[in-house]
């Protein structure tokens, strides 16, 4: 599913953010990446979904090599994932149903399936009723439900979440959280980028630990003695 | 594919009505724009084709010498005739010449009393060949006319339209030199406009891209954008052209209105309408690249 082989990030601003990083996820996991600030998991997940070019090394995702030089298709790939942001990204002067389907609607999806697909994923993520209700008048915990129905409609194998749960409180985190495990139960790939300590401790699963721009193999063998 | 572009003009005309205060200006600064370069157009286009038919009423009018013999006048008649260029010759006695005064002056005509026919000297009216009636046809039938010693004078209104000529192109320069500043000032305003639109909805534009929206999606809406505001713009300045031109001419003081009787003034014809509308449309879609081309980066 992703696969990184010596992955270096320099910004123009000779800011090394990713450091010969390498590493595995297989399809089906559910895998944190976790770091404190500037370890270089925002980078990370940048540029799985393609909005950072590595300076060096390669990206494989979902079978895409996006580090090639003739790769030029950075849309297919981000319609073969879902992605969740801290912030939502919501368009807060539209509707529930309307900031769901606009995923559809931007890649011309026909009018009735996208209808359809609203509604199934609305009950997904515990929404159902909630379609005409505009974004504003939703909690925090609400919009980031709809964000995540957002990601997934297009029903992709691969979702990827950063800081997903940064701006919630502990009952909507756990709200959020169990979406994320009954997907990763049907075999959705997620990965899931936080700062949060107690999250992972929480809601245990695989974790790659980074820690100044690489991944910290000791930290990952410490944890894996402790288990 | 169908409904992929009806998407796209669907979202073009609602990005248009979510900005629609910037674009109405656009618009208008186009129209004005647009109204001025046209302006320019239409007067140099009835400019030429006056000069068009000025050049078809060309004639050499070449005056006798009084002496000549009137059997002289017969031969020199035949010999004009058969000039290269010459497409017929009509003989004007001195008593014709007066009574043509005399019709030209009306109610005025006492003015010619007393004076006598034979003053006026015989002429001969040359009409000249469609290919003839221009600068190098004319002074090519003058040159053979001058052979003859029996003309004292040879006139003709080529120096004229010469010189009419010049400043038409004067005017056909001036509006090329003016019409490319406006067109700059426009791709500047048309370009500047829709980054503030794309600036607006840089959040969407944002989202979509995360969505996997195709290039071509987030860019040709904008594309299309600037061909309408083009299109609006241009033919708001047609549309005021032809109004400004209807009430002017109903306006104009009545010497004038005689004249137009004679040399009509048109509006302009279907091509050089299209032609503009057409200029307007490009002109808006090289806007719309450029802002597209600053603002939208593939893969941001």
């Amino acid at each position: 599913m992703i696969q990184l082989s010596h992955v270096y990030k320099v910004y123009p601003t000779q800011i090394e953010a990713l450091s010969d990083v390498s590493l595995e996820i297989s399809d089906g996991e559910f895998t944190y990446i976790h770091g404190a600030s500037s370890s270089g998991r925002t980078t990370l997940i940048r540029i799985l979904y393609g909005a950072e070019k590595p300076t060096r090394g390669e990206v494989v995702v979902n079978g895409m090599n996006i580090t090639a030089k003739s790769f030029n298709k950075i849309h297919l790939l981000r319609r073969s994932m879902g992605i969740v942001f801290q912030d939502f990204k919501l368009l807060k002067d539209r509707t529930v149903s309307e900031n769901i389907s606009f995923a559809l609607e931007v890649i011309a999806y026909q009018k009735q399936e996208i209808n359809k697909r609203v509604l199934e994923v609305l009950e997904k993520v515990g929404l159902q009723g909630r379609a005409k209700d505009p974004i504003f008048a939703l909690s925090a915990g609400e919009q980031q439900r709809v964000a995540i129905a957002r990601a997934l409609i297009n029903d992709p194998p691969l979702l990827l979440a950063d800081e997903p749960t940064e701006n919630l409180d502990d009952q909507m985190t756990d709200e959020v959280m169990k979406i994320f495990a009954d997907l990763n139960q049907k075999g959705t790939t997620i990965v899931l980028a936080t700062h949060n300590k107690e999250l992972i401790q929480r809601y245990p699963h695989r974790v790659i630990y980074l820690l100044g721009g690489r991944v910290d193999l000791k930290m990952e063998d410490e944890k894996k003695a402790e288990e | 594919m169908k409904y992929f572009v009806w998407h796209l003009v669907r979202r073009a005309f609602l990005n248009i009505k979510g900005n629609l205060y910037p674009n109405l200006s656009t618009v208008g600064i186009i129209a004005i724009s647009m109204l001025v370069f046209s302006s320019f157009t239409l007067i140099a286009f009835n400019l030429t084709s006056f000069i068009k038919i000025w050049e078809e009423k060309i004639e050499i009018m070449a005056y006798l010498k009084r002496e000549t013999p009137i059997q002289e006048v017969e031969t020199l008649l035949n010999k004009t005739r058969l000039l290269e260029g010459v497409e017929s010759v009509r003989y004007i006695s001195p008593f014709d010449a007066l009574a043509f005064m005399e019709s030209k002056l009306g109610g005025q005509k006492d003015l010619l009393k007393g004076i006598k026919a034979w003053i006026l000297p015989p002429s001969f009216e040359i009409e000249l060949k469609k290919e003839y009636r221009n600068s190098t046809g004319i002074k090519g039938v003058v040159s053979q006319l001058k052979k003859f010693p029996q003309f004292e004078e040879i006139q003709f209104g080529q120096e004229w339209v010469d010189t009419f000529s010049a400043f038409v192109h004067l005017l056909n320069l001036t509006q090329w030199i003016l019409g490319g500043l406006l067109l700059l000032a426009m791709i500047f305003i048309i370009s500047n406009t829709l980054q503030l639109t794309i600036s607006a909805r840089r959040e969407e534009i944002e989202i979509m891209r995360i969505v996997g929206a195709s290039p071509s999606f987030i860019h040709i809406p904008i594309y299309i954008e600037g061909l309408l505001q083009g299109l609006f713009g241009a033919g708001l300045a047609i549309l005021f052209l032809y109004l400004l031109q209807e009430i002017m001419l109903l306006h104009l003081p009545s010497p004038i209105q005689l004249w137009t009787a004679k040399v009509p003034i048109h509006f302009l014809p279907p091509e050089v309408i299209l032609q503009i509308v057409l200029g307007g449309m490009c002109l808006g879609l090289f806007g719309s690249f450029i802002a597209s081309m600053k603002f939208l980066r593939y893969g941001e």
